[in-house]
């Protein structure tokens, strides 16, 4: 029953794929949709392929990737410790709690001027911009994971003698692990957001860039309309990435 | 409740020793005001922004205006058609399984990565902001309308069922209030992606709008515009964020099991 219902699903999935994409063609081929400004797939891909050579795309690829990747594990790294530490330890909590508040209803792109201002041009703006995007999701779910506890879980390790850092590490942690998953998942989608914005607006490498210089060039729209389409399967793939990472984590704990 | 106060008076310590610091580390030359802009310039440039405006003749309260509307306009006309186009998948399962994978790679297309391409078919101006608007709202309401539709808990339709409701009036008494309230979850985080959208949208050919704004302000050096763009925006989405929560409470006063980082 299961296997027939996902087998069934992948071909209905491909299925769709494949009714989308022969639309997309056919209406470029029946001049329904004026092929210069909204080439087909096909050809999409034939004249951004002719126009600029594969390691170029490669290329800023490997930049969104690198300041996407770096940026997301500070905010993690950062967001994780912060938020439990706020939910774990009072007299912190009643310091971060305002502060994070404060500046999390403020959108992360609407850091791109301070950020611009307090680091420059070059990669450290950028880190700066995807750990904010990674980090405000982030912290809100370990803080949310860690004050939500089932109290009979503390009740109990506190009578098998656990108290303090061992606590916090054998039960508070892996408790809280589903929300701060929750988080990452959600920190993921929007850091690459993020980093795609900050490509478009300042940058000089990177997919974001490549494709909003194709057009201020004055280029091609094939080039730009294949650029979307890598951010989005890269988005894709590492997101799916991401989420088995985090299942083989706390798989231990929760069940597959 | 005392904690609350606690809480409240350490929030209030906190803020005023930071501004007070940065008032006196500008003062005492530590720090330039152009990266930290003090207080004191934050609360001129704030009656600055109102009276005259910046750029002069465009006050915060135009930016806020064009802002508003802009989000509105393609937050309500996402809305319009994820509503009902999602139902129609949510409720044939066929279509969902066709749909799904091309869901989720819209979805994962960052928004603003299609700018280029609107700038190219609808030009630089209002047409694109408020389609990006759109289409971020859009793929993030459908979503949630059709996980809403599709997972209803099963026993609420067999119990139904065993009291003979069947088809439409089956839709129209439990599967669409069982649903409502993950639509109104997906209605509040599309509005967030309409806030950051509108941002970033903004920030490219117009001088008018909060994003425009702060963008606007670093290149004249004004870095205390900036900062008093970001805290509008910040208070806007927050106050915007919170009607629509209690809205939610007063309309749907069965719902409230999904929370704010659900998806």
């Amino acid at each position: 029953m299961r296997g027939g219902s996902r087998i069934s699903s992948t071909f209905w999935g491909l299925a769709g794929i494949a009714i989308f994409l022969a639309s997309w063609e056919l209406a470029t081929r029946l001049g329904a949709i004026d092929p210069t400004i909204f080439p087909g797939p096909a050809a999409a891909i034939r004249s951004a392929v002719q126009r600029l050579p594969a390691s170029v795309f490669l290329d800023n690829m490997a930049w969104s990737l690198f300041r996407v990747i770096g940026g997301f594990v500070l905010g993690a790294v950062a967001g994780t410790v912060i938020g439990f530490a706020a939910g774990w330890y009072r007299g912190f909590g009643y310091l971060a709690r305002p502060l994070i508040e404060l500046l999390r209803p403020i959108p992360p792109l609407a850091w791109i001027p301070l950020a611009i201002i307090w680091f420059g041009l070059g990669e450290p703006s950028k880190f700066f911009m995807v750990f904010l995007g990674a980090f405000f999701p982030i912290v809100t779910s370990a803080y949310h994971g860690i004050t939500h506890i089932d109290s009979s879980l503390i009740r109990a390790s506190r009578s098998f003698g656990l108290k303090g850092l061992g606590m916090l590490f054998h039960v508070g942690i892996p408790a809280s692990a589903p929300d701060l998953a929750t988080g990452l998942r959600i920190g993921w989608g929007l850091s690459f957001g993020v980093l795609v914005a900050a490509e478009l607006i300042a940058a000089d490498r990177g997919l974001g860039f490549m494709i909003m210089n194709e057009r201020n060039s004055g280029g091609s729209v094939s080039v730009i309309i294949v650029g979307i389409l890598l951010i989005g399967l890269l988005n894709l793939v590492t997101d799916a990435a991401l989420a088995a990472l985090i299942q083989r984590w706390i798989g231990r704990w929760h069940g597959a | 409740m005392r904690e609350q106060l606690t809480q409240a008076l350490v929030a209030l310590l906190l803020i005023a020793a930071i501004l007070l610091g940065v008032e006196f580390g500008v003062r005492e030359g530590y720090l330039k005001a152009y990266e930290f802009p003090p207080a004191s310039r934050i609360v001129q440039g704030f009656v600055e922004l109102t009276t005259v405006g910046f750029p002069t003749g465009v006050t915060l309260w135009t930016h806020i205006l064009v802002t508003v509307v802009r989000i509105a306009k393609g937050y309500v006309a996402a809305i319009a058609i994820a509503v009902p186009l999602g139902l129609l998948i949510g409720a044939l399962p066929v279509l969902d399984k066709m749909t799904a994978p091309l869901v989720v790679f819209f979805r994962s297309v960052a928004t603003l990565s299609l700018l280029p391409l609107a700038i190219v078919w609808f030009g630089a101006g209002e047409l694109t902001k408020v389609i990006l608007i759109g289409y971020g709202c859009f793929w993030v309401m459908l979503s949630n309308v059709i996980a809403g539709v599709k997972y209803v808990d099963p026993a609420l339709i067999r119990a139904a069922r065993s009291f003979k409701v069947h088809g439409w009036t089956l839709y129209r008494e439990v599967v669409l209030p069982a649903a409502l309230p993950r639509m109104f979850a997906g209605a509040r985080v599309a509005l967030g992606v309409g806030f950051m959208v509108i941002v970033g949208a903004e920030m490219i050919g117009t001088i008018q709008g909060l994003g425009a704004l702060i963008m606007e302000a670093r290149s004249f050096y004004r870095s205390e515009i900036t900062v008093i763009g970001m805290l509008v925006i910040g208070v806007l989405g927050f106050l915007i964020s919170s009607g629509l929560a209690a809205l939610e409470r007063l309309l749907l006063p069965w719902g409230g099991g999904l929370g704010e980082t659900s998806r």
